[in-house]
């Protein structure tokens, strides 16, 4: 458990909308399964008083964490007005935030994940599936059913191909630790450096699968920052080349960031790099 | 999305910063609205691809020689690009380039401001042999403006007068929701300090606030993608691929080249696609002559699998259908689709091993 564990109370932000209200069940049965507090409050501006999944909705977060004990926020609200929630909850003092909302504007992230660094909270995303600690906490949407308990970390810029390499761990008989998605968008919170330190300092952690998309240079940052034994995997080989941001981008991030120098560079540190999800278990039996 | 040079220009000058004098055309008869301009002309197709200097994109020449000129630069294809818009431009006669970009820096999560004493084309050059000539200041993005030290820090023996530009640009970059505002180069010309060129990429996030459509040359299908939402690149190959997920889209992609078979396109039909999207977005991969057999890689987050299923069998199309579903809703899925005759695999890797086999 890197970020919470099962006595960790939730808020859901978003909660009477299509998204939260079909994902507040989902991560309620998944703690009634493993003895967790779950989502314990909701929250929808002008929906005071209503209720779902039989749990209580507020107006704001700041109502909802006087009547709640609440350690983490799962944002559902659609994203022209995601930023303004994450800075709701980073105001409530909730230390820990995790953002699904995907087509949040940049700079709208920016100002949120600066605002959230002032009040001390942790921010996972934008775009992202949340995190999932299998038999502690679901603080998010990844599909719980395809995890198992264990002592392998996954970290993912990606939402479904996490869920792939989760499903072949699993069948496998690998379980995991912990399984972060930490979101696609070029700016997000919480970076591989970041969920890899945390991994460093879990003791249920032994290795790490880290999950890569093109562009931008994270995943060597992460790879470089850790002494943890990591597992790599990185989408896009067949990619057209993305667009290059000018030449700022090649002056910031120094090589092009396509799939295959990030897989070259990965493998010149001396870190495994899986050619397809499926060859992941082997090569994590190779590190144990 | 890219801005055009011009479209950049007349927002740089909207927020104070120098642009030459130009004029857009888009016919050589348009020639005449550029008198007054200057005796020396720049010419400079209007393209979305960088490096066009290098590849043709700029001629010089007298305003005499200008019907000539324009003719050429229309007549040519450039990187697969036809010249339709030509920016005419008094040409600058340079003293001295610098260097100024504005950009959103992935790994600090803040504006990152850049600038260096030579600009030009050969910027990246200098910055892999000299990073030290290139001056780097992070902007805490809560700051409205660039705090004077960071200023100094990063002008450095520079001409004073760029600091209101880099205020100026600063601006842009924040209340235009770019995420690469640059100018290469900043150019120190006898009437004073001009944005010779100028790049404005637009966050795609935010298009609809700032006003923007895009109205590019799209193909039928790819229109009709653009209009559900989904992310769609046609490619060679007879394998449709339908994945949920940019990442587990690629992946599917990448597998396909792994085991010897060739994508027709990339769709990513996006999160929480549900039965009427999954529908329009089969008979959009299925309206592809080039397609034998169509490869649904789905996994539910949000998206819910029988829905998805739903959708597959409403599409009614000719071709076969590979599908592979985990996630919400799972089991429901499975048994619609079986109940159809569809077939249905565990894992990806036997997904895509169906799929190659089957367009073979």
């Amino acid at each position: 458990m890197i970020y919470g564990d099962r006595s960790c109370g939730i808020l859901v932000t978003g909660a009477t909308g299509k998204q939260g209200a079909f994902h507040i069940p989902l991560m309620n049965a998944y703690a009634h399964r493993v003895g967790g507090q779950g989502v314990t409050a909701g929250v929808t501006p002008g929906k005071q008083g209503q209720k779902v999944d039989g749990i209580p909705v507020y107006d704001s977060a700041k109502d909802a964490l006087r009547a709640h004990d609440i350690q983490a926020g799962v944002i559902f609200v659609p994203s022209g007005g995601a930023a303004d929630s994450v800075m709701e909850l980073a105001d409530a003092g909730l230390p820990l935030i995790i953002t699904i909302t995907e087509h949040i504007p940049v700079h709208d992230t920016l100002n949120a994940l600066a605002y959230a660094r002032i009040r001390g909270s942790t921010v996972i995303g934008p775009n992202c599936p949340g995190l999932l600690s299998p038999g502690e906490i679901k603080l998010g949407i990844i599909p719980d059913h395809l995890a198992s308990r264990g002592r392998v970390g996954v970290v993912s810029r990606s939402g479904t191909l996490t869920y792939e390499v989760v499903h072949e761990l699993t069948r496998a008989g690998i379980g995991q630790s912990t399984i972060v998605g930490i979101g696609g968008d070029p700016v997000i919170g919480q970076t591989f450096v970041d969920v890899l330190a945390r991994f460093e300092e879990d003791p249920l952690t032994d290795v790490v699968v880290m999950i890569g998309e093109v562009g931008g240079s994270l995943e060597e940052e992460g790879a470089i920052s850790t002494e943890l034994p990591l597992v790599a995997y990185i989408a896009g080989i067949t990619a057209p080349p993305e667009k290059r941001m000018g030449h700022a981008g090649a002056i910031v991030e120094g090589g092009s960031g396509d799939a295959r120098s990030k897989i070259e560079n990965l493998r010149a540190m001396g870190i495994p790099v899986a050619s397809r999800p499926s060859e992941i278990p082997d090569l994590i039996r190779g590190l144990l | 999305m890219k801005l055009l040079e011009y479209e950049a220009k007349n927002i740089l000058r909207e927020y104070g910063i120098p642009v030459p004098p130009g004029i857009v055309i888009t016919g050589k008869d348009q020639l005449e609205n550029t008198e007054g301009l200057s005796d020396e002309l720049a010419f400079k197709a209007q393209l979305e691809i960088g490096g066009r200097g290098k590849a043709g994109g700029i001629l010089f020449g007298k305003r005499r020689d200008a019907s000539r000129i324009a003719q050429d630069l229309f007549s040519r294809t450039i990187r697969g690009f036809r010249v339709e818009r030509i920016l005419v431009e008094k040409r600058l006669s340079i003293e001295q380039e610098y260097y100024l970009s504005v950009m959103v820096d992935r790994s600090s999560r803040e504006p990152l401001i850049l600038f260096a004493l030579s600009g030009g084309v050969d910027i990246e050059t200098l910055a892999q042999e000299q990073p030290e000539a290139i001056h780097k200041i992070h902007i805490p993005s809560l700051l409205t403006e660039v705090p004077p030290f960071a200023m100094r820090g990063l002008l450095r023996g520079a001409p004073k007068e760029i600091a209101p530009l880099v205020q100026k640009l600063y601006r842009v970059f924040r209340e235009r929701d770019t995420i690469l505002a640059e100018i290469n180069p900043l150019a120190v010309t006898p009437e004073g300090i001009v944005a010779a060129d100028a790049k404005l990429i637009i966050d795609d996030n935010a298009l609809p606030r700032q006003g923007i459509t895009q109205d590019r040359d799209l193909t039928p299908r790819e229109r009709e993608a653009e209009k559900y939402g989904f992310s769609y690149v046609e490619l060679e190959g007879s394998i449709g691929v339908i994945g949920n997920g940019a990442g587990l889209t690629m992946a599917t992609l990448d597998l396909i080249a792994v085991k010897g078979g060739k994508a027709a396109n990339f769709l990513d039909v996006g999160g929480g696609a549900d039965q009427e999207r999954v529908m329009r977005a089969v008979r959009l991969v299925a309206g592809m002559p080039s397609v034998r057999v169509i490869l649904v890689n789905l996994l539910g987050g949000i998206t819910r699998c029988d829905d998805v299923a739903r959708g597959v069998i409403e599409a009614g199309v000719p071709q076969s259908i590979v599908t592979r579903l985990a996630g919400t809703n799972e089991e429901e899925g499975k048994r619609i689709l079986k109940g159809h005759g569809y077939e249905m695999y565990d894992t990806m890797e036997e997904a895509v091993h169906a799929a190659v086999e089957e367009a073979r």
